[in-house]
């Protein structure tokens, strides 16, 4: 309760401080959907509260075109109808020029069509599914509005394969993943990466979200003499699987995708999470940049840790891309934002990387390979990089 | 073999929390013919409730609160969605107690978040070794608990005069109202008692599971199914269909597909229905016309 308390009135804050940067000027509306509320929400929020972050930066220095940014920020609680409905709110009431946010692969499946059809950009900082940004292609489609800057699930899986079987050298691996749209295509994802090293997974598992018992699948799994477990699913059943393994005495790598970094993963799993591996593309590497960001983070919000920081960090990025891309357009229109950003002739310095030229016409994925993606594990708590590499 | 009795111990342990809350559904039955639909509500409120209070005193000494919130809880469910429905004999209490179940989830989810959260475990959560078979210490006290509650239930009915009124209430309403009982109240007693064991499940399976508003509807589901199984007028039916539908869905779970695990339990639950509707355990009701 304190913390939501404290975030809110932090909220306030900076709304406040917004309003007081408007000198008189009309702000650019941007709007910012994503879930704050349910099982998604530690990744929503932590979005949410750094792009919030960017913002009050942004216009601190004197907003773009001499006009404040100003977010309109609607709770689509991951469910995919909710999230449809609101971008229409968004982009027909709201008048927003630009989107940013979405967390989950259903929700933006189902809102991408109106930003598509309203001619407005939508940045994405969360979802992975691999289809997200090639919906609306060319050459069928003349132009694209939809851009990401988060990893695709190709190339998560190809990252997980590559860390168990050339890394590790691990013949015998097991599959466990969640009956969700994300765990399923995420295993297929899994499946393929695996095959092209030849290497056949000794059994596939799959589990329910809210399931409170993992035996069967770790029972499975152990006696089929898994060197290691490959995960597809989110937080808590992950944490089953964590401490279910340790419950069967059962000690092998847990090897999965990059929700295994969230808080409600590393909380409820407690000791049994530490030394799972997963692709991130922020941590921590104790560059000024990235320091002072995690810094000003926690002391705005007043936590002991960002709850998702690998959903932080590329959020704070999509507002400076969003506005270098507005700069160089000199408009809020959305065509010529698109434009710039497929075009952008400035660098930008962001959080993940240096942005240079990030999305070209053809290419609206941020991440084309896992060349700029890490492995990153849980110490003490702490999502970090894996050392060695 | 080992394999096989962590099966069959992972299975009885989660049996016996679908058993301990079909226990819950048994007790309104007995007394009105009435459920409440809300039970699954119950445990995630009575979890929720421990939760808010064991960060002030020991994991013991939350037990009694939690009870004692259950049965309150209880007697408005029987209050406000039971009794005005009884009272005009219409089948309006189905839908009321699912009602209330929304409304208290909802309610749960606006004070507690409707993230599930970690609940502290009261003893180690170090597995035990016994037979080659892996055991956490709170499963043991899942087990011991339930057993316990459902003991202490069936003593106070057999052995106090209140629990006789309630025995005598199930066999035959209106001629217990006849002797001088109070129906009414019994059957207020009744869910008091459904809620809080409903609570008590609730606290002694969240640090197994987590705690949180949406906890209880999937626990609520199966364990329906296993009143249903065992017969929702017997207490050894409820024990024994919570051990069949929790050792079938482990050992599916195993031996054929983890994607199959909650099939052979509502196969068992049609055979039931078709072959023995009252239950494996329960006492086919003559109707007289």
């Amino acid at each position: 309760m304190s913390f939501k308390l404290k975030a809110t009135i932090a909220a306030i804050a900076v709304t406040f401080s917004l309003g007081a940067g408007a000198q008189g000027k009309d702000p650019i509306k941007v709007g910012l959907s994503g879930p704050y509320t349910g099982g998604s929400s530690p990744m929503g929020i932590s979005m949410r509260d750094a792009i919030r972050l960017a913002v009050s930066e942004i216009n601190a220095a004197g907003g773009v075109l001499g006009r404040p940014l100003q977010l309109v920020e609607r709770d689509d609680e991951a469910k995919n109808e909710l999230g449809a409905q609101i971008t229409q709110e968004l982009i027909h009431k709201e008048k927003i020029v630009a989107g940013l946010g979405v967390i989950n692969t259903g929700v933006i499946l189902a809102s991408s069509r109106y930003y598509q059809e309203a001619k407005i950009p939508l940045i994405t900082p969360g979802p992975t599914g691999s289809v997200v940004t090639k919906q609306f292609m060319p050459p069928e489609f003349t132009e694209n509005y939809i851009f990401r800057v988060s990893l695709p699930d190709s190339i998560q899986a190809e990252m997980i394969a590559q860390e168990a079987v050339d890394n590790r050298k691990f013949k015998k691996l097991a599959i466990l993943a969640d009956s969700s749209n994300y765990g399923q295509l995420g295993r297929e994802d899994m499946t393929k990466a695996l095959e092209k090293r030849n290497v056949k997974p000794v059994t596939v598992e799959k589990f329910n979200v809210k399931d409170v018992d993992m035996t069967p699948q770790l029972l499975r799994a152990k006696s089929a003499g898994a060197e290691a477990v490959l995960t597809y699913g989110v937080g808590p059943e992950l944490a089953q699987i964590a401490n279910g393994m340790a419950r069967l005495g059962w000690k092998v790598p847990i090897i999965g995708s990059h929700t295994l970094s969230m808080p409600n993963f590393i909380e409820t799993a407690g000791a049994n999470a530490e030394g799972a591996v997963f692709p991130q593309t922020f941590v921590n590497d104790g560059t000024p940049k990235r320091t002072k960001f995690i810094d000003t983070y926690k002391k705005t919000y007043n936590v002991p840790r960002i709850p998702g920081q690998g959903w932080a960090a590329p959020g704070y990025d999509t507002v400076y891309l969003l506005a270098a891309a507005i700069k160089q357009a000199g408009s809020t229109d959305g065509a010529k934002i698109r434009e710039a950003l497929e075009n952008l002739n400035t660098k930008v310095e962001g959080l993940l990387m240096t942005y240079d030229r990030p999305f070209t016409k053809d290419n609206h994925e941020l991440f084309k390979d896992s060349s700029k993606a890490v492995m990153a594990t849980i110490r003490n708590g702490e999502v970090v990089k894996v050392s060695g590499k | 073999m080992e394999i096989f009795l962590q099966i069959l111990f992972s299975g009885c342990a989660i049996g016996m929390i679908y058993a301990v809350i079909a226990f819950g559904y048994q007790l309104t039955f007995a007394t009105s013919g009435t459920l409440n639909f809300g039970q699954g509500e119950a445990l995630a409120l009575g979890a929720l409730m421990g939760l808010s209070i064991v960060g002030h005193v020991p994991y013991w000494a939350m037990i009694p609160f939690a009870l004692v919130f259950g049965a309150l809880y209880g007697i408005v469910v029987e209050r406000i969605g039971v009794r005005p429905a009884m009272k005009v004999k219409s089948e309006g209490w189905i839908m009321a107690t699912i009602a209330l179940g929304i409304i208290m989830k909802n309610v749960a989810e606006n004070i507690w978040g409707k993230e599930d959260v970690k609940f502290p475990s009261p003893v180690p959560e170090i597995p035990m070794q016994a037979f080659g078979v892996n055991i956490l210490p709170m499963e043991l006290l899942v087990i011991g608990g339930a057993l316990a509650m459902m003991l202490a239930i069936e003593v106070f009915n057999r052995k106090s005069i209140y629990g006789k009124a309630v025995v005598a209430t199930a066999s035959d309403a209106g001629a217990a109202g006849l002797m001088g009982v109070n129906t009414g109240q019994v059957i207020t007693f009744s869910y008091a008692l459904s809620c809080a064991t409903a609570a008590f499940a609730g606290i002694l399976i969240a640090p197994l599971t987590l705690a949180g508003a949406g906890m209880g509807g999937s626990l609520g589901l199966k364990a329906f199914a296993v009143a249903i199984i065992g017969g929702l007028t017997s207490g050894i039916g409820a024990i024994v269909g919570g051990l069949l539908l929790g050792v079938s869905e482990t050992a599916t779970g195993y031996y054929i597909s983890t994607g199959y695990k909650d099939v052979p339990g509502l196969v068992l639950l049609l055979l039931v229905l078709a072959i023995k509707p009252a239950g494996l355990f329960g006492k086919t009701a003559i109707k007289k016309v």
